[in-house]
């Protein structure tokens, strides 16, 4: 397992990047964290010539809130995230999924924009990121496009990016007062695993009155890329939460995944924990939102 | 508190500052002027014939040195065991597994030499191939060896008593079928070497080695040079588990290249080959049938085994003896039926894992001793004890336990884990159980048969006097044995373990078996033991010659010279010491005789002050066939108590506490007790949990790394308790015996026991995965 030869370039601004990019369009890939690409490049699965690396770029490392947003720079490590307060606060999903992300060594490593850049289906990220329905800002040559999460992923490694494009920040719009979400994911141990099913779940519920304003499920793990769960959020919303609106919620969730069978898991288990992970990230959205308001 | 001054104590590991800096060399840190680096090429194919193999464009490749297959290395037949030698270094005609050897290329760097792998190229007519037991014993099977027909690796038939007609004579009757998974053995350091010849063309090794000696042994056999020209010498050592018990392809093949470029040669195993090399836990199918009163006591055990063996022999045929004679005690077992198969598959060869051969045998039969004991509505832990043996129990297949501590064992974790106020008062999902076990203290018998010593060993004090230094050749690899052997050094001779200096691991300094099968700590021991005592008899006899007192008056401790019968004027002595050191500024001031002066009173008046000591078994166990294996010295035996809580939606097992007992003899360091006891559960709850290597239907392995191979993590770990027990073993020097196995033996049972105190269910097949688990829970919420 020898990393194969490549040029390595080391802009340190987001322009300087979207000119290389532009430059070896088709033959540069961005470096982030390398946690995926450099073992991907040791398997042969990935042979770019050259890798445009984002380690020293300052700008792409912010993360602050202003007016109701919270910016993350697609640079932040995962361990940044996890151990943030702001983010504890304003979108704790994300920062469980921070922490359920690798080991210590990884999350040091990793970024938020390189967890979503890869596009993979069990990522600890996106599912969080879906629910409290968060803006991709890309930038390339030709400028910035902001684009909902939900229309990033197109498959197992595939994204609506373009050759040229970066990722250069993560915005969320922070959750109201009555608004809470939950995130959990099953693997075989504790750590270090590859999740057999990841989900999230957020709620927003409509003041004392207690009625469900907005809902979003996104599973993880069970389809070619995170799924939200339209079924299960129609059950949800404009009806009170309950138990048993949980459980019909779960029942719609396991209904809208398209799990396959692999090494790590059949797909009937899976489908099984989507309902039991959706019940359980739902339950822990409620008690969020009601500690929020 | 012990009479002991050294042993028996917490001492700190005598390679701990070395590794804890990161300066710990091992093989991998290596290197030599001028050295080349080599590289495999392995079958992609689980069975094929091979047409033609052609070098020429690897051997055109700028950088490449000597390309090598067997028609250089020869098809001298090797292996573990005399009686199944089966392998060659490259395959000649056929592969049998995806990662079988068929060439080797020595290179500038690794890079080239892995570019000119990828250039032979090798025409295959592929054969069918066979990934299972039950495909391989398929009548009409594809055939791996014509010299084994049917697939056979080996087989065992053994009787003791009758055990057929004790089940008609019992009052219960139980059979289950219990299946475990083959396992890696996920050591941190991969397998690697360096091969140098010199001009004169002898040999040296450094490998990564847990068996030194044997891996002299086979490298001289295969490249045809006398064993007097081999030198194996083993650096740090990052693991072995009992895979690197045995010479691999890569140290022979770094050998052959070394003779033919003449330059040093490196070869390291990556992850992925380490899956292929494998030698690891078999998987077994276990189908019992035990017998008993209804007062619990036990009449017989009927029971068949059936090894995937992968493609070669390895240890397999000490496995598949193992898998029935461990089962020996250490209950009272009166009539005892064994068949046992090991197979050959299309797949990477199973060998010797922690617990040779019994782990998953003991797995399966603790279980069913608990739910025999629970359909005589008897607590687990009194049916154990009311058939456990005792110090000086022969087992019915003729093994001798010559301390048994399992009473204090099973006493220690009841009472440490408050077990009487949780069995069966716990809520549901949350559970505990209880297993035993026992293990050889070193196999009886060398792997090749033989009158040989099996260790040997050397105390020199060093000519100044004060230093004592431990030569022996066997091998630390993690586990501590250096830092023990210089406490035996060191209890011995009567000094501190900071005036010993520990060497071993090298086949210069004399005979050692190794590491494996838990001998090192009584045999390798027992040979120091008597160096020491050898070297400081000469001491006594020198100083009884310059005093005038009798040797038998005198004693050492603590590195000052005792004389039993009051002072002793020994100022004649202390002033040629002085005189002899003028100028120091260390001249010994004590108003005692010390070691250092006494020990170089010694030299002057002797020479070098040299012992040797050795060891090997009394002639052991019974005359039937394979009576030898399960035979040792002594066994050491424990017990544990596992609590668990199952999520009962998910199937996820998390353990919350382990409480584990273990009777060592006498503990030489106990920290490092303690810690063989924590890593031999982890590694039996990895096993019991997570641990599988999973092939595709190509016969590859689809999890080859550490990311989806599953071992545990630090996080999964539960709090452990680790309690000593201490039997004062007749045979063992200081009356020491094993902990570095037998640990193993009743982690899985005492998981598959809790899990069903959790759940109710009772799981015949590992590992338990929350998968497994969960589909448990709901075919039994469907029968309901």
């Amino acid at each position: 397992m020898i990393l194969p030869k490549f040029e390595f370039h080391e802009p340190t601004s987001i322009s300087d990047a979207c000119e290389l990019m532009a430059r070896h369009r088709g033959e540069a890939r961005l470096l982030a964290g390398g946690t995926d690409l450099l073992v991907n490049m040791k398997k042969k699965v990935l042979n770019p010539k050259r890798l445009v690396s984002l380690g020293r770029i300052p700008e792409l490392t912010q993360v602050e809130r202003s007016n109701g947003t919270l910016w993350i720079g697609a640079g932040a490590t995962v361990s940044a995230i996890a151990a943030s307060a702001m983010v504890a606060r304003d979108a704790s999903a994300l920062g469980l999924g921070a922490r359920a992300l690798g080991t210590p060594l990884i999350r040091n490593l990793a970024t938020i924009g390189g967890n979503i850049g890869s596009a993979r289906p069990a990522a600890d990220l996106p599912p969080a990121l879906i629910v409290y329905g968060a803006v991709l800002v890309l930038r390339s040559v030709a400028g910035e496009r902001r684009l909902p999460i939900g229309e990033f992923f197109k498959g197992p490694g595939l994204t609506a990016a373009h050759e040229d494009e970066l990722i250069a920040a993560v915005v969320i719009q922070v959750p109201a007062g009555y608004a809470g979400a939950g995130y959990l994911n099953l693997g075989v141990r504790k750590a270090q695993d590859c999740n057999i099913v990841n989900v999230a779940s957020y709620l927003e519920l409509d003041g004392r009155a207690e009625v469900i304003r907005a809902a979003r499920v996104a599973l993880g793990s069970v389809g070619p890329t995170p799924l939200r769960s339209p079924s299960a959020e129609a059950v949800l919303i404009g009806q009170k939460p309950t138990e048993a609106l949980f459980d019909l919620a779960a029942d719609a969730a396991q209904r809208d995944c398209m799990p396959i069978l692999d090494f790590r898991g059949s797909a009937e288990y899976r489908r099984d924990m989507v309902g039991v992970l959706a019940r359980r990230t739902l339950t822990m959205a409620l008690a969020e939102a009601r500690s929020r308001n | 508190m012990s009479d002991y001054q050294v042993i028996n104590s917490r001492l700190p590991r005598l390679d701990a500052p070395a590794k804890a800096t990161g300066r710990a060399v091992f093989i991998d840190d290596m290197s030599f002027p001028g050295m080349l680096h080599a590289a495999l090429l392995q079958s992609p194919l689980p069975h094929a014939h091979i047409v033609r193999i052609d070098t020429s464009k690897a051997e055109r490749l700028p950088g490449v040195k000597a390309v090598i297959t067997a028609k250089d290395a020869g098809l001298v037949r090797y292996g573990v065991s005399p009686a199944r030698y089966d392998e060659t270094v490259f395959c000649h005609d056929r592969v049998r597994y995806v990662g079988d050897e068929i060439a080797a290329v020595a290179a500038v760097d690794a890079e080239t030499a892995e570019e000119a792998v990828g250039l032979i190229q090798v025409d295959y007519e592929e054969l069918p191939a066979v990934l299972t037991i039950e495909a391989a014993m398929a009548e009409g099977a594809p055939q791996l060896h014509v010299e084994f027909p049917r697939n056979l690796s080996a087989e065992v038939h053994q009787e003791f008593g009758n055990a057929a007609d004790a089940l008609k004579a019992s009052d219960l009757v139980k059979t289950t079928t219990f299946k475990n998974k083959r396992q890696d053995g996920a050591f941190l350091e991969p397998p690697g070497c360096i091969a140098v010849f010199d001009l004169d063309g002898r040999l040296t090794l450094h490998s990564s080695t847990q068996a030194p000696h044997y891996v002299q042994r086979t490298v001289a056999m295969v490249l045809g040079l006398p064993v007097g020209k081999v030198r194996v010498v083993k650096p740090y050592v990052g693991g072995g588990f009992g895979i690197k018990a045995a010479a691999n392809t890569g140290e022979l093949a770094a050998c052959l290249l070394a003779r033919k470029t003449g330059k040093p040669v490196k070869f390291n195993y990556s992850r992925e080959q380490v899956f292929m090399l494998c030698r690891a836990r078999h998987q077994f199918v276990h189908r019992m049938t035990t017998g008993v009163k209804k007062d619990g006591t036990l009449l017989a055990l009927q029971h068949e085994c059936y090894l995937d063996g992968g493609a070669y022999s390895s240890f397999g045929i000490a496995t598949v003896y193992y898998a029935g004679s461990l089962l020996g005690g250490p209950y009272k077992l009166p009539n005892m039926k064994y068949d046992g198969w090991r197979v050959y598959t299309n797949k990477p060869t199973c060998g010797a894992q922690r617990g040779h051969g019994g782990v998953a045998a003991r797995a399966a039969w603790e279980q069913q001793l608990d739910m025999i004991a629970e359909e005589l509505g008897m607590d687990p832990i009194d049916l154990r004890l009311k058939n456990m043996m005792q110090a000086g129990d022969v087992t019915c297949n003729d093994l001798n336990m010559s301390s048994l501590g399992m009473r204090e064992c099973i006493e220690a974790v009841r009472n440490s884990s408050d077990w009487a106020s949780k069995k069966g008062r716990l809520p549901k999902g949350k559970g505990i159980g209880m297993a035993c076990g026992f293990f050889v203290s070193g196999a009886g018998y060398p792997i090749y048969r033989s009158d040989t010593y099996h260790c040997t060993a050397t105390v020199k004090l060093a000519e100044d006097g004060g230093t004592v230094q431990v030569y022996s050749a066997s091998a630390e690899i993690g586990q501590g044995s250096d830092t023990a052997f210089g406490m035996i050094a060191a209890e011995t001779l009567g000094v501190p373990l900071d005036s010993v200096r520990v060497m071993s691991g090298d086949t210069d300094f004399g005979v050692d078996l190794g590491a494996y099968s838990s001998r090192q700590t009584l045999m390798t021991g027992h040979a120091v033991k008597e160096a020491a005592e050898a070297a400081k008899r000469q001491v006594l006899d020198a100083l009884a010659e310059e005093l005038k007192v009798p040797a038998a008056d005198m004693d050492i401790r603590e590195g000052r010279i005792v004389f039993k019968n009051g002072p002793v004027d020994f100022s004649g002595i202390r002033n040629r010491y002085i005189k002899e050191h003028r100028g120091w500024s260390d001249s010994p001031q004590e108003d005692f005789l010390t070691f250092r002066e006494a020990s170089r009173i010694a030299y002057l008046a002797k020479g070098t002050i040299v012992g040797t000591g050795k060891y090997k078994p009394p002639l052991l166990g019974g005359k039937f066939k394979g009576a030898a294996v399960g035979t040792s010295p002594a066994y050491g035996c424990s017990a544990q108590v596992v609590e668990v809580d199952v999520d009962l939606e998910t199937g996820r097992i998390v353990i919350e506490k382990m409480t584990d007992a273990h009777d060592c003899g006498r503990a030489i360091n106990r920290t490092s007790v303690e810690a063989q006891m924590e890593g031999s559960l982890a590694m039996g709850m990895g096993e019991a949990l997570f641990e599988e290597v999973k092939f595709d239907d190509r016969g590859r392995v689809i999890n080859c790394d550490l990311a989806e191979y599953k071992l545990v993590t630090a996080l999964d770990m539960p709090p452990v308790e680790a309690i000593i027990v201490e039997s004062d073993e007749p045979n063992g020097p200081f009356g020491a015996k094993e902990v570095g196995e037998g640990a193993i033996m009743p982690t899985i049972p005492a998981i598959l026991n809790a899990v069903y105190d959790a759940t109710g269910l009772r799981i015949h097949e590992l590992p338990l995965t929350s998968e497994r688990v969960q589909a448990a829970l709901k075919a039994a919420r469907a029968k309901k």
